[in-house]
């Protein structure tokens, strides 16, 4: 059976969408970083400094595969870094925290938020957006990954430092998120000068992680701030939070996120029902299980269970991973996800998906 | 001042829930004061708040930070309780070697399942992070651990849990130690693919998993010093 092909680019698609006009398919994005090495045949460890590399490895990938979003994402500790948290980085896998900025919560004095336009990698990451954003911007929206201010607070100070503090130090913890957001506000000023969007990222204000209380007290008002201010902008946002967020979706809506990434571990049902008149979804595809270890048939068969699931959410919904895939996801199994999703078509019938639903 | 040991297990076990690190550290010195039992005070004490927590923790009520405090409470008053208990051949407790495959640095999971375990009386021996599978078999060996718990939180690290498996085949040692898996991007169906002994999905199930696997732990004797 040949391939059926878009018509539409995703601005294009995204614009219908949103005004309820008629769409060639649902919106589909399998959340590439990495993964766009292995496009281009680099190895991830050239990506370190080479905004110009990370560039076309992502255009590229977006043009092999005609997904609707570029997000310029390599790993979530760019800013840490540019803060003076230090990363390792392995030859041909993705990055990894080798040690927080500081030890003690005695040192946060000694924090400065960085200038996205010397510290760090940043330079070079905006500069991939510039160059991205000039060669397909017109086409389909380049996002720069944005790590939400809790999230970054723990890499400046240590995972387990931080879930300590919430208990014992709150307002050590609310001086970590506010020297964060000030770095995020500043990154985010910057990738928006380049033509981009941020998109945030905020792992650690998981419900795996922390209480609903502590992710109103450390999460919500960093989260608002910053969102505020890239609306403030024109811009819209899409906040990826891992793990289980259902305790939290409200809090989520709250913030001002337009559109929540929902994580394979929530469900997609449940925040339809609670927040899908508030927000737009995207998820939730196993990354690992299904997108880097499954079949064709497969991710076939999931993509059709989150669209029969998630569909006719009242604000609308993107067939996406639940997170970010890992690097060495099959090929194949990404066309799977974006010719699923174009065999379905628009309006959705979900009579055609009532096989996946059993 | 309590006057009855259960009086005191009770309130060592309050102290461990409650997050109450000094207050456990005074209760075991009053139990070791008193001559009481120190095997006892930390099997129907300190343990039996740390099982409570971990009740609380599946049922959402404590997270990360709050197990993270009473773990620091009941090793406070381990440190005062240890020196008291009789020594005991650690032949009889079944150890486990765990540790986060190499490529991730990431250890919350790791630190909560080794709390959960070594509250439960599993002998663990900590590698830390960034493992290579080599070093998992070496020291899995040396300590002559039952178990081999590997953790992680990136899809980066799961050929390392695979190769962890076939080192033990190639050494012909496969049958001598059981290998579990756990992790965010883990699952029953990798688990099963790489021939591994077992999957947990959160602390409390690698309590279960890993009695389980040892098929029981010796009664007595589980805290030797």
């Amino acid at each position: 059976m040949a391939r059926k092909r878009d018509l539409m680019t995703p601005i294009e698609r995204a614009a219908a969408y949103s005004k309820g006009a008629a769409i060639d398919r649902l919106p589909c994005v399998p959340i590439v970083g990495n993964t766009s090495a292995r496009v281009i045949g680099v190895k991830v460890s050239e990506f370190r400094g080479n905004g110009p590399l990370m560039a076309r490895a992502q255009v590229e990938s977006y043009r092999l595969f005609g997904y609707d979003n570029i997000r310029i994402f390599t790993d979530l500790y760019t800013q840490a870094e540019s803060m003076g948290a230090k990363v390792f980085y392995p030859e041909d896998e993705t990055a990894y925290l080798q040690n927080p900025a500081i030890d003690d919560e005695r040192d946060i004095g000694r924090l400065k938020p960085a200038d996205p336009h010397r510290d760090g990698n940043l330079p070079h990451f905006l500069e991939a957006m510039k160059i991205a954003f000039g060669e397909v911007g017109g086409e389909v929206p380049v996002t720069g990954a944005l790590t939400g201010p809790f999230t970054n607070s723990s890499f400046l100070i240590g995972a387990e430092k931080l879930a300590r503090l919430t208990i014992q130090k709150p307002e050590a913890v609310c001086a970590l998120c506010e020297i964060s957001l000030e770095t995020n506000l500043r990154y985010a000023e910057a990738i928006i000068d380049v033509g981009c969007a941020p998109s945030l990222t905020d792992p650690m204000s998981s419900g795996t992680v922390i209480s609903r209380r502590n992710f109103e007290a450390f999460s919500l008002p960093y989260l608002k701030r910053l969102i505020d201010y890239i609306h403030g902008r024109g811009k819209s946002v899409t906040l990826h939070i891992c793990g289980k967020t259902d305790k939290v979706w409200d809090l989520m809506a709250d913030a001002g996120a337009d559109c929540l990434s929902i994580d394979n571990e929530a469900s997609l049902e449940g925040a339809k029902l609670r927040v899908g008149d508030r927000v737009r979804l995207m998820g939730n595809v196993r990354p690992s299980e299904i997108m880097l270890e499954g079949t064709e048939e497969d991710v076939a068969f999931a993509v059709k269970k989150c669209v029969s699931v998630a569909h006719d959410s009242p604000k609308g919904f993107i067939v996406a991973s639940g997170c970010s895939l890992p690097t060495e996801t099959p090929f194949g199994n990404i066309h799977a996800m974006l010719d699923t999703v174009r065999e379905i078509g628009y309006p959705v019938e979900t009579s055609r998906l009532a096989a996946a639903n059993q | 001042m309590a006057n009855n040991s259960e009086d005191l297990h009770k309130k060592l076990s309050d102290a461990v829930v409650k997050m109450e690190e000094d207050e456990a550290v005074a209760l075991s010195s009053e139990v070791v004061s008193n001559g009481f039992d120190a095997y006892e005070a930390i099997d129907h004490g300190l343990a039996s708040g740390m099982e409570r927590a971990g009740v609380l923790f599946e049922e959402e009520e404590y997270f990360i930070p709050e197990l993270l405090m009473c773990s620091d409470a009941m090793y406070a008053g381990l440190d005062v309780l240890r020196p008291h208990l009789p020594s005991v051949d650690s032949e009889e407790r079944f150890k486990m070697v765990i540790g986060v495959v190499e490529g991730d640095t990431h250890d919350i999971g790791k630190n909560l399942v080794k709390i959960m375990l070594e509250s439960a009386g599993f002998d663990i021996f900590d590698l830390g992070r960034d493992i290579s599978p080599e070093v998992f078999v070496e020291k899995a060996v040396e300590y002559g651990a039952d178990i081999i718990c590997l953790s992680t939180l990136m899809t980066t690290t799961m050929k390392g849990m695979a190769k962890v498996v076939e080192l033990l085949k190639e050494r012909g040692i496969r049958d001598r130690h059981k290998v579990m898996v756990g992790g965010g991007p883990i699952s029953k169906s990798f688990s099963d693919k790489i021939g591994a002994d077992g999957y947990a999905p959160n602390a409390a199930e690698a309590v279960r998993l890993a009695k389980t696997l040892c098929e029981k732990v010796p009664v007595g004797e589980k805290y030797g010093a």
